[in-house]
């Protein structure tokens, strides 16, 4: 694969040739924050974002889903994936999207994710601004972005684009590319480097150390209530979790009897995530308590998945922590805090 | 097999509930009128009936002692009775007199002593009757009805949410009230609308009412702290739509 520069004047050339041709999602801005919306002009993106409210998951898995269609006479699938490029993707986005690649492909390949996935070329980007809540630089630090097909770098006068498959590589028809001299990828790469040393927040200990002792810390009730004390079982950093990957599953009907099954992602920390049924009316909660909900998401995110994932399923991006309206949601506080005990 | 009667019932509100529910256009109207036989509306037509009922959907808070009969005389005939709007899954904005004594006089000024007009506290009607199932909402979602009623023609237990309307902002991106300097009571207020007002720009006042088992010590340290609210006027904040579930708490 080759490493390209394009210059900053020609680049608007090249977002507009590429949007002519697929439809093109990246960063914009709204009111104060990011989203990941498809571009309208080459100039709403904004590759200089700190992090999105959703992370990019959601053009894979979105928040509600129609997975069928039905009526009287028959069933039909509702999937229909179309070619698209997904531009201006941070590192640890990349690492959580290797993530539910995986958990939607193994044993059971699930087309209504992996269709959406494979009809999606990715273009990762570097972190020009880091968010007030990150610590992507100290988690999972032994686990590289796999799942991108380019990677774009700001450096002075333009952007070094480096590819990594055919289908990054295709991209270099729609702009004004030329190799990249060795300074201009020397550049790149202490761009990058530099972002690592931006976060606010930091992990003290490395994965196994944090996965072994947070297990170990699983049956200190008095822990765990303490820490949920103010949760609202809101499941906003269940929503807005590049790795979360739950989801329900939920019929509705027209009134001319026809009717869709749809899915919606679905949240530990909501009070009815493990309520099931057991026949008759009758149901239980498996979870009913804050403090049990609570655990359990850090469990899943610091231990449970580490040994298939091959490290924790957490990529530092800090939504949690900075979405949480009581504030007791940041993975790097509790972990430490469970640490230094 | 003859169709399901259904009949909408009234007590203490405004009946803009009521109203939605002839809001659903022609072509869906009428298509559930091929599955369903309406035989009591006030809103919508003069007949009454004194006949057994399938479903009943009833409207409005029990605020009258002179109201408990014909409640216990609905559920009597009803095989299922469904509390639609929020006047009567909670009490809905009449609880907000709840606090109040001399409400009769300000408001009714010299026709206050009229019987008619001798309310007391006001709750949901599952005060006085069982209730199958609760469509939330001031007003009600009209939307949210169809479905309920879908699901039991179907035979299926209709599924309405229990987590706060923060799951509704997040799934679409809507900027959090409180990043932007505002105030929110959506963690702690049913979802199911989809979470409209905060997109808008307003913050949520819990119109659905709280879900099951809401954080209201965590509700009121946050208003104080991110919000810059008194500790009073935080504790007081649930009042409009949710009286009675602070007053229980």
């Amino acid at each position: 694969m080759t490493t390209s520069f394009i210059r900053s004047d020609d680049f608007a050339a090249f977002l507009t040739a590429m949007m002519e041709a697929v439809p093109v999602y990246g960063p914009v801005a709204k009111r104060s924050r990011f989203v990941f919306e498809r571009l309208e002009a080459p100039d709403e993106l904004r590759l200089d974002y700190d992090v999105t409210i959703l992370p990019p998951k959601k053009l894979f898995f979105p928040p509600a889903q129609d997975l069928l269609r039905f009526d009287e006479a028959g069933v039909e699938a509702a999937l229909e994936p179309t070619e698209k490029v997904l531009l201006g993707v941070h590192f640890y986005d990349v690492k959580a999207i290797d993530q539910t690649d995986l958990l939607f492909s193994e044993r059971n390949y699930d087309v209504n994710y992996m269709g959406h996935r494979e009809t999606t070329t990715i273009v990762a980007s570097n972190i020009q601004n880091v968010s007030g809540r990150a610590f992507f630089a100290s988690v999972g630090t032994d686990v590289q972005p796999e799942g991108h097909d380019a990677f774009l770098t700001a450096i002075e006068g333009g952007y070094v684009f480096e590819t990594r498959t055919e289908r990054g590589e295709a991209l270099l028809g729609y702009g004004a590319f030329q190799p990249a001299t060795d300074a201009q990828i020397d550049e790149a790469a202490r761009v990058n480097a530099a972002a690592l040393e931006q976060c606010p927040e930091k992990l003290e200990h490395g994965t196994e150390e944090i996965a072994t002792k947070v297990r170990a810390a699983f049956g200190d009730d008095e822990l765990w209530n303490e820490l949920a004390a103010d949760c609202f079982s809101c499941g906003t950093c269940n929503t807005v979790c590049p790795t979360c990957y739950c989801f329900d599953v939920q019929d509705t009907w027209n009134v001319d009897q026809s009717g869709q099954r749809t899915r919606f992602w679905d949240g530990c920390l909501t009070e009815d995530f493990a309520k099931c049924s057991l026949g008759d009316g009758g149901s239980e909660n498996f979870r009913e308590q804050r403090g049990q909900r609570f655990r359990h998401r850090i469990m899943r995110k610091a231990t449970y998945l580490n040994e298939k994932l091959g490290g924790p399923a957490c990529v530092g991006c800090g939504r949690c922590s900075a979405g949480c309206t009581a504030d007791i949601a940041d993975p790097v506080r509790v972990i430490n805090r469970i640490m230094a005990s | 097999m003859s169709k399901p009667k259904v009949a909408f019932f009234d007590f203490a509100c405004c009946e803009g509930c009521q109203i939605e529910m002839t809001n659903y256009g022609a072509e869906p109207f009428l298509e559930l009128l091929k599955h369903v036989e309406i035989v009591e509306f006030r809103e919508a037509m003069t007949e009454t009936t004194t006949e057994p009922i399938d479903i009943a959907l009833i409207e409005g808070s029990f605020t009258r002692e002179a109201d408990r009969a014909r409640l216990m005389e609905i559920r009597k005939r009803a095989k299922i009775v469904i509390a639609y709007g929020q006047c009567a899954t909670t009490g809905g904005i009449n609880a907000l007199k709840n606090h109040q004594t001399d409400y009769k006089q300000f408001v009714y000024g010299t026709d206050s002593d009229l019987p008619h007009l001798d309310s007391k506290k006001a709750y949901g009607v599952d005060h006085v009757i069982k209730v199958d199932y609760y469509a939330y909402g001031c007003p009600v979602n009209k939307y949210e009805v169809l479905q309920i009623l879908l699901h039991l023609l179907h035979g299926k237990e209709p599924v309405i949410p229990n987590y706060p309307v923060c799951v509704e902002c997040k799934r679409r991106e809507t900027v959090c009230r409180f990043d932007e300097g505002d105030y929110c009571m959506g963690m702690v207020a049913r979802a199911g609308c989809g979470a409209p007002c905060p997109a808008a720009g307003i913050p949520c006042e819990a119109c659905r009412g709280f879900v099951d088992d809401p954080n209201l010590a965590a509700f009121e340290k946050v208003l104080v702290e991110r919000a810059g609210f008194t500790p009073q006027r935080a504790a007081e904040k649930g009042r409009m739509f949710t009286a009675n579930a602070l007053e229980a708490s």
